[in-house]
């Protein structure tokens, strides 16, 4: 049979839709559990999980099944892990003509404050505030990713803001 | 609450920085935009799409076979039974190409057949014939008595229990009633096939079986049936058959115990007034009657 549903199975097919998503879906699962190894292994688990059931999935949906599987296999995992990232090095500071070592400290201080903050947020609050802030999403399209509503995603939004605004002014008073 | 969609929509560029500093100019939002500019700085950890493929290909997964379920012959030669019973009774009923019509008593029904030939059908008489195979074969079964004209063409064939009648093409009647058979024609010619004995008449000519003898019957001259014209005709018929026809256009019953019925009778009734066509059967044959609801008794008055 060679109905669309199965272009899964076909390895030239699958190599392509693996390529195409594995960077935007191993993002997704990093913002979620902050932690690289762990995150490139549940898009690996993932991906396998398509492959073996190739025949049973329809490729239309082949996506949202990817992410859904991630997502998943995040929550099956235990769900304190420590969040470990990182900034992207020699990024310009917000005030670029502002050089002096004093601004510079204050800079890297409310850096390391703002990632502590965003490592208490609740990971449904992180990968929202993080596929905002880092690849630039939407709320909308955040949305269909995930595959909720898009008021759902605001009201993470919102609340990931609140707490991080809260941590970050609290530590510096 | 407008102030925190105003800061979502910020947040998803909808609006700028100046624009919400304009809106809530109370608010101070330099914490919110400098966390908003440092979290794009975090990292997002770059994926060597081709290695991770190859990393993932070394894996060696098991792929699940698709189940195949075998085809179950049983089931299917269950539906396939419940289907052909369904199909040859749907056939039958549905299909059933034989066209019948039927009288009751006093009633009498023309009836077209798909040659133009015309069939007059007197009361309680059946007939039944094949609409599909008319074409090949003009043939149709009789019981009762019925006038036909019949079109020039195939040979057309009536048959009854008694015998079968052939024509091409005239006008001719035939009379089946219980140990009773009567051809008559009266226009070309008509073969009658009685007991392998074949009969060929003439216009104006009878055929006529009584208890299973041919008896010889006279000439008429009239053009068409009479009973055609409400009224029923006998010429040297036993009386028994008279008495049966009566009981068939009035829907009497009538008891004829003490009188020989085996007597002839020639004469007619007609079919609109039970009284006058009791008085025209029974006063030529010296006899009377008695009404009584739907029983009528025949007697002798001279036995009275």
């Amino acid at each position: 049979m060679s109905s669309p549903k199965h272009k899964l199975c076909e390895e030239s097919f699958f190599n392509s839709f693996y390529l195409e998503h594995v960077q935007a879906v191993n993002n997704f699962a990093f913002y979620k559990c902050g932690d690289k190894a762990a995150s490139l292994d549940f898009v690996q688990d993932a991906f396998a999980k398509i492959w073996e059931n190739c025949s049973k999935i329809d490729f239309t949906k082949a996506k949202t099944y990817l992410f859904t599987t991630v997502n998943n296999l995040f929550l099956n995992t235990v769900r304190h892990q420590k969040v470990v990232m990182t900034y992207e090095k020699e990024k310009p500071y917000m005030d670029r003509t502002n050089l002096s070592p004093e601004y510079l400290m204050e800079e890297e201080e409310f850096k390391q404050k703002l990632m502590s903050a965003i490592s208490g947020l609740s990971a449904e609050q992180r990968e929202v505030f993080l596929l905002n802030r880092i690849e630039g999403k939407k709320y909308r399209e955040i949305a269909e990713l995930l595959d909720i509503s898009q008021k759902t995603v605001e009201k993470r939004m919102s609340g990931a803001l609140k707490i991080l605004r809260a941590k970050v002014e609290e530590i510096k008073i | 609450m407008s102030k925190e969609k105003d800061i979502l929509k910020w947040f998803e560029g909808e609006i700028s920085t100046e624009e919400i500093k304009k809106r809530h100019s109370e608010e101070d939002f330099s914490t919110l935009e400098k966390l908003g500019f440092y979290a794009k700085q975090i990292e997002a950890p770059k994926i060597d799409a081709q290695a991770a493929l190859a990393d993932f290909k070394a894996r060696n997964l098991k792929r699940t076979k698709p189940k195949v379920v075998r085809l179950n012959f049983n089931s299917v030669l269950k539906v396939a039974a419940v289907l052909v019973v369904m199909l040859t009774s749907s056939y039958f009923l549905f299909f059933n190409t034989n066209k019948s019509f039927s009288t009751h008593i006093a009633q009498t029904e023309i009836v077209y057949l798909p040659d133009n030939s015309e069939v007059i059908l007197n009361a309680q008489s059946k007939l039944v014939y094949n609409k599909k195979q008319w074409k090949q074969k003009r043939i149709l079964e009789l019981e009762g008595e019925a006038f036909f004209k019949v079109s020039k063409g195939e040979t057309f064939t009536v048959k009854t229990e008694v015998g079968a009648i052939q024509v091409l093409g005239t006008q001719f009647n035939v009379k089946e009633r219980i140990n009773y058979f009567e051809v008559q024609c009266y226009e070309g010619s008509v073969q009658v096939q009685y007991n392998a004995v074949k009969t060929v008449l003439t216009p104006g000519k009878s055929f006529r079986v009584v208890n299973g003898e041919v008896s010889p019957a006279a000439d008429f001259v009239s053009k068409n049936p009479s009973w055609l014209a409400n009224e029923s005709s006998f010429d040297n018929v036993p009386l028994w058959q008279v008495i049966a026809e009566l009981q068939i256009q009035y829907n009497i019953i009538i008891v004829a115990d003490n009188i020989d019925t085996f007597q002839k009778f020639s004469g007619s009734f007609t079919h609109t007034d039970k009284n006058i066509a009791l008085q025209s059967v029974t006063i030529p044959l010296k006899l009377s009657y008695k009404i009584d609801g739907e029983n009528v008794t025949f007697y002798t008055y001279e036995a009275n």
